[in-house]
């Protein structure tokens, strides 16, 4: 089948209706836990480095699922850069062995600017990587200070430069907003820093008090101020007002690029892809089969020792359920979803249920329908979990 | 027994007096209940009403007493139900009686509803015996209180009895006094049948239980009987008397006191104050004082879960089995689905009624407003009776409404007269007299719209004086006022549940509280939400919920798709729980708070 669900786009630009094929490798390890993260990521497991790759390469070599060459790979965490180059290398190495990786594919290695300089950045290149995705997060030392991240606003900066250097062409730099302790110049001030730092791609995430992390704790017992969700939605357009006056293109609700520079692997999720996911928590679909491996590394390492599965637990997804989920991924990008692809692989039913609910939020402007492609507007970008919840 | 040796008495007395807890000891005195089967309250049946030390339905019991002159006496104790709702009921005990134990608390004095019980003893002649209980507390001030209560009945303070229903001091005197004081009944035991229903009340297995004192004549097993009231005539499966349990007897003769049982399924076919005769030899009149009940107060009762509306349905048949004043009939909201509007005695009728719905039942309920009966006359000349503010037709038609007054009796320590004047005066209260039943403690009188009053003006009423004052009312007729029915609309449509008739005076008030209470209370949505009070076309008030800007997630973690279709369902899940006034959510707990009554005067 080579329809899409969305279009994605190859790493030269060009726009393919072929979905490919992702891979996720998870690297659940850090120097010092954020106090907002609620990621499967620890802290003082260093001891577990090398047996923690060792089996991830071992749970590679055994892979018997689709065989058709990766497209994308992306190396999440954690902090995967806590781990050598070298180390890195060798996981990377077994997945082309394995899975095979397209010769055009994006991979991705997300970056702590505290752990890489520029003889690091050399060494993942070699290693085979081609694009880095930098935790810079904010530009201003109370904001950094705030959420707890011990890098500083320069050491940020030098990180991407440090890339550049190295013969970087394809950098991302990952950011936060609307965190109680930035100011609107904070903002400001972190966009425009890395726009001039030359970021092919950013992606700004408002921060989520999630349940579970040490922040929420700090906000339900008064200590910290909560999140404002207004403040979140005025600073997410005017981080779009910013970046687009650089050149960059949203393509999806947190993700903006340069032209060509759309990360392959985030559309792919949002296109209801495939991909195989590799290590502790790790997340994998194909065709309708979502699953998940064991999310302690301690488990994930015994698992593959003892020759076991390393899946913690798996759904199985109807036609019935993937068109609506479809909808639910698809519509967090710019570009919408095709509902006559949708038709072809899911079948009518689900759409012509859903058609009163959508002609009535195209009708109040929360939808646009051009053709065949469904998409949310411009001002309700910021509200798709209330609109897209409507089409499940 | 002959009538020589008979006594029916009640115990009038205020909740938490002590009325329960000297009966108690009377039982236990005369060895009607042994000490092994004692259990504090004997004789309230209902869990509610244990658990709120209060008596709900009036209960009776005989007791044999051998008195200091060596001859056995039966008295009858009749309770009496403590509060303002059940009037009525405490009127026809008290018509069954020869006289009453009046049961004051010697550290709080006499209360409002207790007074007005009282004037209903004393104006149907009965013999009073004043009682100044808990003398055991440190509290207590008998000379103080025995003054006041001598002063109201007429007689010396040396003649109030002080008592510890707790210990059982000074008891005993009192049975030697209902004997000596208390008269016997004259009734005339060669008449036809006369019996009066002074409770009724509705088992599982027996029936209908209507508890009854023979005022004429004499009843037998087995003989068939008319109700005179209601026109039923059904044979007497079984009398007895309260011994305490229930005890078959042959016959009841003149003066004594029983139940009967006879078949009937519902208590309103076998109503209190209702006369019982024999079918073949009637009497010629039934006994005075009968009223049918009348509904004061009227609610909309809708359960939480609509599925849930045929469970309401059968809970209601079934309690109205039990609570003859209880009536209902089924309407819809647009806001709440489909449930019933109810008309209650009072509001802790009310409030019972509700409660007794979620605990025996298992239902989660949500209850409108309450509201008062309007009579409306149109300019047609038509008129019209209006239970629910969305029956009250356009202004432009209405001639005229009147709605129900109350005689408000207040007692209060003479500190707080003036808190008590400015709460009834704010409440359109008219003063209609005052009368201090000691230098230290003053009875207000007061003409009131009942609509007032059910609005928390007994909180506000016991807050502002700190807990002492006492209320009662009873219904003064029907008087016109300006009314208006306030609408709350929400994205210009109205909301059934929160209209509300208030007086001309307070509808700017009530629509402002309203709609800054709904502010909060909804939850922001995909565009601005106007929220306004008006009064027929005229908006008196209004807020904005601003529509919210951001309800997205930021990412998703690493391919875990399902755990974001997960979050969205239950956004979904909870979106279907909320119901929708035109293009507006609104979840459930919107209209549970926004119609709780509070504090701040407003209905909600």
């Amino acid at each position: 089948m080579t329809i899409t669900t969305a279009p994605s786009r190859s790493r030269s630009g060009e726009w393919t209706a072929e979905p490919g094929f992702g891979v996720y490798v998870h690297i659940p390890f850090c120097r010092h836990r954020c106090h907002y993260c609620d990621f499967n990521t620890y802290e003082g497991l260093d001891a577990l480095f090398a047996p923690y790759v060792d089996a991830l390469v071992a749970d590679i070599d055994r892979w018997v699922g689709a065989s058709s060459p990766a497209t994308s790979v992306f190396f999440g965490g954690g902090t995967p850069t806590l781990l050598a180059p070298q180390q890195l290398g060798r996981i990377l190495a077994a997945l082309r062995a394995r899975t095979g990786i397209e010769s055009e594919a994006e991979i991705t290695v997300e970056v702590n600017p505290e752990t890489v300089d520029e003889p690091v950045f050399t060494a993942l290149l070699q290693a085979g990587f081609n694009r880095f995705s930098i935790g810079i997060q904010s530009l201003a030392p109370h904001v950094l200070e705030g959420l707890g991240r011990t890098h500083s606003a320069d050491r940020a900066l030098e990180a991407l430069a440090a890339a550049r250097r190295a013969g970087a062409s394809d950098l991302n730099a990952d950011l936060i907003y609307g965190s109680p302790w930035e100011r609107p110049g904070d903002w400001v001030r972190s966009l425009d820093g890395v726009i001039a730092a030359g970021t092919d791609h950013v992606s700004a995430y408002a921060l989520t008090v999630e349940e579970g992390t040490p922040l929420h704790t700090l906000v339900a017992t008064g200590r910290v101020p909560d999140v404002d969700g207004d403040v979140q939605a005025e600073r997410h357009a005017v981080a779009d007002e910013y970046l687009r006056a650089a050149g960059f293109d949203r393509y999806e609700t947190s993700n903006w690029a340069r032209p060509g520079r759309a990360s392959r692997h985030n559309v792919l999720y949002w296109s209801g892809g495939n991909y195989a996911g590799f290590g502790a928590g790790a997340h994998a679909h194909v065709d309708g089969r979502r699953w998940w491996s064991e999310r302690l590394p301690r488990d994930f390492i015994a698992a593959v020792e003892d020759r076991a599965s390393t899946e913690a637990g798996f759904e199985l997804l109807d036609d019935s359920q993937r068109g609506p989920e479809a909808l639910m991924l698809g519509l967090r990008l710019t570009s919408g979803v095709d509902l006559s692809a949708l038709k072809v692989l899911y079948g009518e039913e689900f759409l012509v249920a859903r058609e009163p609910e959508i002609e009535r939020l195209v009708t109040s402007g929360l939808l646009e329908q051009s053709g065949s492609w469904l998409r949310l507007a411009q001002r309700s970008t910021m509200l798709a979990n209330d609109i897209i919840c409507r089409l499940l | 027994m002959d009538q020589k040796h008979q006594r029916a008495i009640a115990v009038i007395a205020h909740i938490d007096h002590g009325k329960s807890t000297l009966s108690d000891r009377l039982l236990q005195l005369t060895g009607t209940v042994g000490d092994r089967d004692m259990r504090a309250q004997y004789l309230d049946r209902m869990d509610l009403e244990r658990e709120r030390g209060i008596s709900i339905k009036a209960a009776a019991v005989r007791m044999n007493y051998r008195a200091n002159n060596g001859e056995t006496y039966q008295i009858n104790l009749i309770d009496t139900p403590g509060h303002v709702d059940f009037g009525y009921e405490v009127s026809r005990s008290l018509a069954a009686c020869d006289g009453v134990l009046l049961l004051v608390d010697a550290a709080q004095g006499i209360e409002a509803q207790t007074l007005t019980n009282l004037y209903l003893a004393v104006d149907a002649g009965l013999e009073v015996i004043p009682i100044l209980n808990k003398i055991d507390l440190p509290a207590a001030q008998p000379e103080k209180y025995a003054q006041e209560l001598a002063q109201l009945i007429g007689s010396e303070p040396e003649d109030v009895h002080r008592i510890s229903a707790k210990t059982g001091e000074g008891v005993a005197e009192l049975l030697e006094a209902i004997v000596e004081r208390v008269s016997p009944p004259k009734g005339d035991p060669e008449a036809p049948l006369r019996a009066l229903v002074f409770d009724s009340v509705y088992d599982s297995y027996r029936g209908v239980i209507a508890y009854l004192r023979v005022v004429d004549g004499r009843i037998k097993s087995r003989e068939e009987i008319a109700f005179m009231v209601t026109g039923v005539e059904v044979e007497a499966d079984e009398i007895g008397i309260m011994a305490p349990d229930l005890t078959p007897v042959s016959e009841l003769e003149t003066g004594e006191v029983g139940y009967l049982i006879s078949g009937i399924k519902e208590v309103r076919l076998a109503k209190v104050g209702d006369t019982v005769t024999t079918r073949h030899n009637r009497a010629a009149e039934p006994l005075p004082g009968y009223q049918e009940p009348k509904p004061m107060v009227f609610a909309g009762i809708y359960p939480i879960e609509g599925d849930d509306f045929p469970l309401l349905r059968d809970a209601l048949d079934k309690l109205q089995l039990n609570d003859a004043a209880l009536v209902y009939e089924p309407e819809s909201s647009t806001a709440l689905g489909f449930g019933f509007r109810c008309g209650f005695l009072g509001l802790l009728h009310m409030e019972i009624v509700r409660e007794r719905l979620e605990r025996e039942f298992d239902l989660s309920l949500i209850a409108t407003a309450p509201s008062v009966g309007y009579e409306i006359e149109l300019t047609s000349a038509e008129r019209l009776e209006v239970h629910n503010p969305t029956d009250m037709p356009d202004p432009s038609q209405i001639e005229s409404i009147n709605e129900p007054y109350v005689d408000v009796m207040v007692v209060t320590p003479t500190d707080y007269t003036g808190t008590v004047m400015q709460l009834c005066q704010g409440r359109r209260g008219d003063l209609q007299g005052m009368n201090y039943l000691s230098p230290e403690r003053v009875e207000i009188h007061y003409k009131m719209p009942l609509g007032e009053i059910i609005f928390d003006f007994f909180d506000q009423l016991k807050s502002q004086t700190k807990g002492y004052a006492s209320l009662d009312y009873e219904a003064a007729g029907m008087q016109p006022s300006k009314l208006v029915r306030v609408d709350v609309l929400l994205n210009a449509q109205p909301v059934d549940a929160f209209s509300t008739i208030v007086h001309r005076d307070k509808a700017y008030d009530y629509g402002k509280t309203m709609t800054e209470r709904l502010r909060k209370l909804i939850p922001r949505q995909l565009f601005d939400v106007p929220i306004q009070a008006a009064i027929g076309s005229r908006i008196i008030s209004r807020e904005t919920v601003k529509a919210k800007r951001k309800d997205v997630t930021a990412k998703c973690y690493g391919g875990d798709i399902t755990r974001k279709r997960k979050l969205l369902e239950r956004q979904k899940e909870g979106k279907r729980r909320m119901k929708q006034i035109g293009t507006v959510e609104v979840p459930q707990t919107a209209f549970i708070e926004a119609l709780r009554v509070d504090s701040d005067g407003a209905s909600s």
